[in-house]
């Protein structure tokens, strides 16, 4: 019983300390988009709240979570209450799996526990890519319940823009499986170690430069950022699908969409770049300091994506459906299934030693 | 051949987008916002600057209005209303009773303060007048009179002791130097 209670309480404390540490990553890319994109466009983004308008977060959060909370007339109340959780809960769960510093165990309390990755399931990935699709539901059913044109819109596009980049997504990454031999996120990174050539984007038998390329495309569609982002597009449907949703409902969909791109940038570091690794061969702190570098390459690779995201918002107008539609399933499908092909053959070539 | 070939590759590279995302790069590398933070900071205006409408005065104080209804017919917006009466005990002279500008509906094209043979409307340079109510822009002559103190406190003499030309086209004649008294 006390095991089972300790198991328990080292659970609960590392899922409260992600939990923490991705919510406090929202709230600061909140302020960095605005920024960013101020910087880009000449302008100086949030000035007012605190110097330099650091402190904009905190208000925002502030004045949603006062928010009068809307149940527009003629919704579907459960669904609509249903759809918010729906798509915050997936895009948080998956944080689970991702490994954000070396993989190493700590004895404490007299228990081993991995301080770095709150549980190596084998089939990391999987479990990854089926829950971000159940976010699409939150999006599809927060959509259709709110009984408004332009929320069923964005979510009917929503719909099809997942369900085509999902695709692409999951084909994108079955090369680096294919390489890795794995699924476990622990294992696909452990397998980069030892220098920026070990990094699948660039691995020997077959560099996954290609799939790399098609996995951020899609990772910025999946999460429906511009130049992907008719689901929500301001100059066709107000708002796409969280048109009607207002308050902490609407917070919560700002979470998600935040969470959800944290998630992907994790992945794509954690797949492509080599997760915790550094891109020299071994860590330049010492050994019981090491884990300390491996986090801060980590988050200095999520960082890069994310910064990326701004970037392509801040450069490009969205595109027209049918381009999207055409894109995805014309160009992005036959690369990711030509990666695949190709992989194969290499790695059936030069298996690993 | 080759320009086709050059177009594949732009193509795949994504050519066009690089070029995009650099110049957005370049532009938050030499971050030179163009932003003025309008509250705590101001624009310099122009010195044509065509801002609130006012009433002006005499240096001893007395109006200038005479109430001759030429602003009221210059107005495109119809936003004067001016309601004309003699000066008491002095028959030749008229007055304007009641003075009403329904700022509302002002354009600021200043025509009224061309209309004026006597100049006794002057544009000032206020533009904060964002109020609450509506009803609250609707000036009367005391208020007009008092946008026309606190931004004209230099004034001209009275008419009678201007040079007679002047006295008559106040606006076209002001180059001829006003009589020695």
């Amino acid at each position: 019983m006390a095991e089972l209670g300790l198991k328990l309480a080292f659970s609960v404390a590392q899922i409260a300390v992600v939990m923490g540490i991705v919510m406090l990553t929202v709230m600061f890319l909140t302020l960095a988009e605005r920024k960013v994109l101020g910087w880009m466009q000449d302008r100086m983004g949030p000035m007012e709240v605190g110097p330099y308008g650091v402190l904009q977060p905190i208000a925002d959060g502030l004045k949603l979570f006062f928010k009068e909370d809307i149940v527009p007339a003629g919704a579907n109340k459960f669904l609509f209450s249903l759809a918010p959780i729906l798509a915050l809960v997936p895009a948080l769960i998956g944080f689970a799996v991702i490994p954000f510093g070396p993989n190493q165990t700590v004895e404490l309390f007299g228990r081993q526990f991995q301080p770095f990755v709150i549980s190596d399931i084998n089939i990391g990935i999987l479990y990854i890519l089926a829950f971000t699709s159940i976010g699409a539901y939150g999006i599809i059913l927060g959509g259709w319940a709110s009984n408004s044109k332009y929320s069923l819109l964005g979510g009917l596009r929503s719909a099809a823009q997942v369900i085509s980049y999902e695709l692409n997504v999951g084909l994108a990454i079955v090369g680096v499986l294919l390489l890795a031999g794995s699924l476990s996120l622990v294992k696909i990174t452990e397998a980069q170690a030892g220098g920026f050539w070990h990094w699948y984007i660039f691995a020997f038998p077959f560099p996954q430069i290609f799939a790399f390329v098609v996995y951020v495309i899609s990772a910025v569609a999946e999460t429906n950022r511009v130049p992907f982002d008719l689901p929500e597009a301001e100059s066709e449907l107000v708002a796409g699908f969280f048109t009607e949703y207002s308050g902490m409902r609407f917070a919560f969909f700002f979470l998600a969409e935040y969470a959800n791109m944290i998630l992907v940038s994790c992945i794509a570091a954690a797949l492509f770049l080599g997760g915790w690794n550094a891109p020299y061969p071994g860590t330049l702190l010492p050994e019981n300091l090491a884990w300390v570098e491996g986090i801060v390459w980590f988050a200095a690779k999520v960082y890069f994506f994310l910064f990326l995201f701004f970037w392509l918002r801040a450069t490009l107008p969205r595109l027209r459906y049918d381009q999207l539609m055409r894109f995805g399933w014309k160009v992005m499908l036959p690369i990711a299934l030509g990666n695949i092909l190709v992989t194969a053959i290499a790695a059936y070539l030069f298996p690993k030693g | 051949m080759r320009t086709k070939f050059t177009a594949w590759l732009k193509t795949i590279i994504f050519y066009e987008i690089l070029i995009g995302m650099k110049a957005t790069i370049k532009h938050l590398w030499h971050y030179r916002p163009i932003t003025l933070q309008y509250p705590h900071e101001k624009r310099t205006l122009p010195d044509s600057y065509r801002g609130m409408l006012s009433l002006l005065r005499y240096d001893d104080g007395t109006e200038k209005c005479v109430g001759c209804d030429l602003c009221e017919a210059a107005c495109p917006s119809r936003v004067i209303k001016v309601v004309s009466a003699e000066v008491p005990g002095e028959p030749t002279k008229r007055y304007a009773k009641e003075y009403y500008m329904d700022m509302t509906r002002c354009l600021f094209c200043g025509l009224c303060v061309d209309a004026c043979p006597v100049d006794a409307l002057g544009m000032t340079r206020e533009y904060e007048w964002a109020v609450y109510d509506k009803r609250l822009l609707r000036l009367n002559k005391q208020q007009l009179l008092a946008i026309g103190d606190r931004s004209y406190p230099v004034r001209e003499k009275r008419l009678e002791l201007q040079h007679p030309n002047v006295a008559f086209f106040n606006v076209a004649f002001q180059h001829v130097p006003p009589k020695q008294t």
